[in-house]
């Protein structure tokens, strides 16, 4: 358990984290640019709407933080999914503050996720948003996110709220790759395939994705702690409070 | 423990397991009130029919070459969806305020066979509902046209469908009743999980009625995706619905 004054290697640990994270994330990004060649999109037709040439794709580039927000967003809703299963075994409130700390972290990272996919479409397409399968499925996981603090924010029974939102939590995490893959097996009128030319990572890429990727992960990893830490705090006051009155 | 019809008899021939005579009195419960009262499928029909005369305002001014056929399913199922959330609602409000709900925890009934029970009653007035609600559509907007496809797919779409709705829909409406804003809370988070169900179910009843070229894979394309949706949500319901119901 995360005490406050105490555990030097803990705190270490989260800050070092967080720096590294940052680090690691905006290296990726640079390496974004100066390393990872260009990915070509057409551009050039005739009068026949045919291709015969290709530009760089310049705004390609927001994949390698789209893809890094987006993949950790998911991993840290796992972990919701995870403390909630724990909270329906254990019935421990911990693990219920800690469902609720990482859906927080998702619903920032989704956020941030919608954001930089809008613009990569603004950029790529030119219409600022389209039903399109990524899109569409993260659009889908933000109202799930958004669903799930509703559900906490009507009830007030302190144990069945923790029990709803485990059970929603869950079944929400089974929904998501169920969205994810319905939608690309659905053929649809307005949701067009987005295929781009060369279809596979070149080890240039790769490596700057992973770099971001993992960035990501503990940047997610750091916020979370810190703000385990301030509901840690909050509950020891009120413990501190109950305790002066009664 | 020597095996029963549906489960198994202990040594004092008592059947454990989940028992197919607390599903059927708890179902014939909900269907003798629903007989008795027909609130809910009255009260889900007449709702489905207005939404039917909002739709004719919507279409009213999309011109005579506009053909309804194309969204035809969307707009069945938009239906659908609406009236099974009222739907769904209004069973569960009648568990809760009568306190029936506490009564049938009271009594030694299995837990799943509870949920079981309530999305058997869901399904089977969604499906009333359903078989209403076509004529009536196809009455109002479909009266030209031809249907391609095969007759029993619309039914079989429809049917499947509603076996997801329901199945996922009992276990929402079963804590969203408990909650301050109950038809906001099941309707917050009852469109986002749906939303791959009444994906897949919009393309196979689309191709159901359109016909054409690859109609009959798309169908079964979305069927497949229906069945795989209803599997493992109804699965992932009934092994949570314990949790909830007690809490």
């Amino acid at each position: 358990m995360l005490e406050v004054g105490a555990t030097l290697n803990r705190n270490t640990l989260v800050l070092s984290m967080l720096v590294l994270g940052g680090v690691l994330t905006t290296a990726g990004f640079i390496m974004a640019f100066f390393f990872t060649p260009p990915v070509l999109g057409p551009a050039i037709t005739n009068e026949a709407g045919r291709i015969i040439g290709y530009q760089p794709l310049f705004s390609q580039k927001i994949f390698y933080f789209h893809v890094p927000v987006a993949l950790s967003s998911f991993l840290v809703f796992f972990f919701t999914a995870y403390y909630g299963v724990r909270f329906l075994m254990t019935k421990d409130r911990r693990y219920d503050t800690r469902a609720k700390v990482a859906t927080e972290v998702t619903l920032m990272f989704v956020i941030l996720t919608m954001a930089t996919g809008i613009l990569w479409t603004r950029f790529e397409w030119g219409r600022w948003w389209v039903w399109e399968p990524r899109l569409t499925t993260y659009f889908i996981m933000t109202l799930l996110v958004i669903a799930y603090f509703v559900l906490r924010n009507s009830i007030e029974d302190e144990e069945r709220r923790a029990t709803y939102a485990a059970v929603f939590g869950i079944i929400a995490f089974i929904d998501a790759p169920i969205s994810f893959a319905i939608t690309r097996v659905i053929p649809s009128s307005v949701h067009p395939v987005v295929l781009r030319s060369g279809g596979g990572l070149t080890g240039s890429q790769l490596v700057a994705l992973l770099i971001g990727l993992f960035g990501m992960l503990m940047i997610a990893y750091a916020i979370y702690h810190t703000r385990m830490r301030e509901e840690l705090v909050h509950d020891r006051i009120e413990a501190v409070k109950a305790a002066l009155e009664g | 423990m020597r095996p029963s019809a549906w489960g198994w008899r202990d040594v004092a021939g008592e059947e454990t397991g989940l028992s197919m005579r607390q599903f059927k009195a708890i179902l014939r419960k909900d269907i003798v009130m629903e007989l008795r009262t027909k609130e809910m499928v009255t009260s889900m029909g007449i709702y489905a029919l207005l939404t039917m005369v909002i739709y004719q305002v919507a279409l009213s001014q999309s011109g005579t070459a506009f053909d309804p056929r194309n969204i035809a399913a969307g707009l069945l199922w938009l239906a659908f969806v609406f009236t099974s959330m009222l739907g769904l609602n209004r069973s569960l409000v009648h568990e809760k305020d009568q306190g029936c709900l506490e009564a049938l925890l009271l009594s030694p009934v299995d837990r799943p066979v509870i949920f079981f029970a309530k999305a058997g009653g869901n399904l089977i007035f969604l499906l009333i509902v359903q078989a209403l609600t076509i004529p009536v559509f196809a009455f109002l907007f479909l009266q030209e046209g031809s249907y391609a496809g095969e007759w029993w797919m619309i039914p079989l779409a429809l049917f499947a469908g509603a076996v997801g709705i329901s199945g996922v829909g009992t276990l929402l409406a079963t804590m969203s009743v408990n909650t301050k804003g109950k038809d906001f809370v099941l309707a917050v988070l009852f469109v986002p999980l749906m939303y791959p169900l009444l994906l897949a179910a919009v393309s196979a009843t689309s191709a159901a009625i359109l016909g054409g070229d690859g109609s009959t894979q798309q169908f079964w394309t979305g069927m497949g995706m229906i069945a795989a949706f209803d599997v493992i949500m109804l699965l992932a319901s009934f092994a949570l619905y314990e949790f909830i119901v007690g809490a």
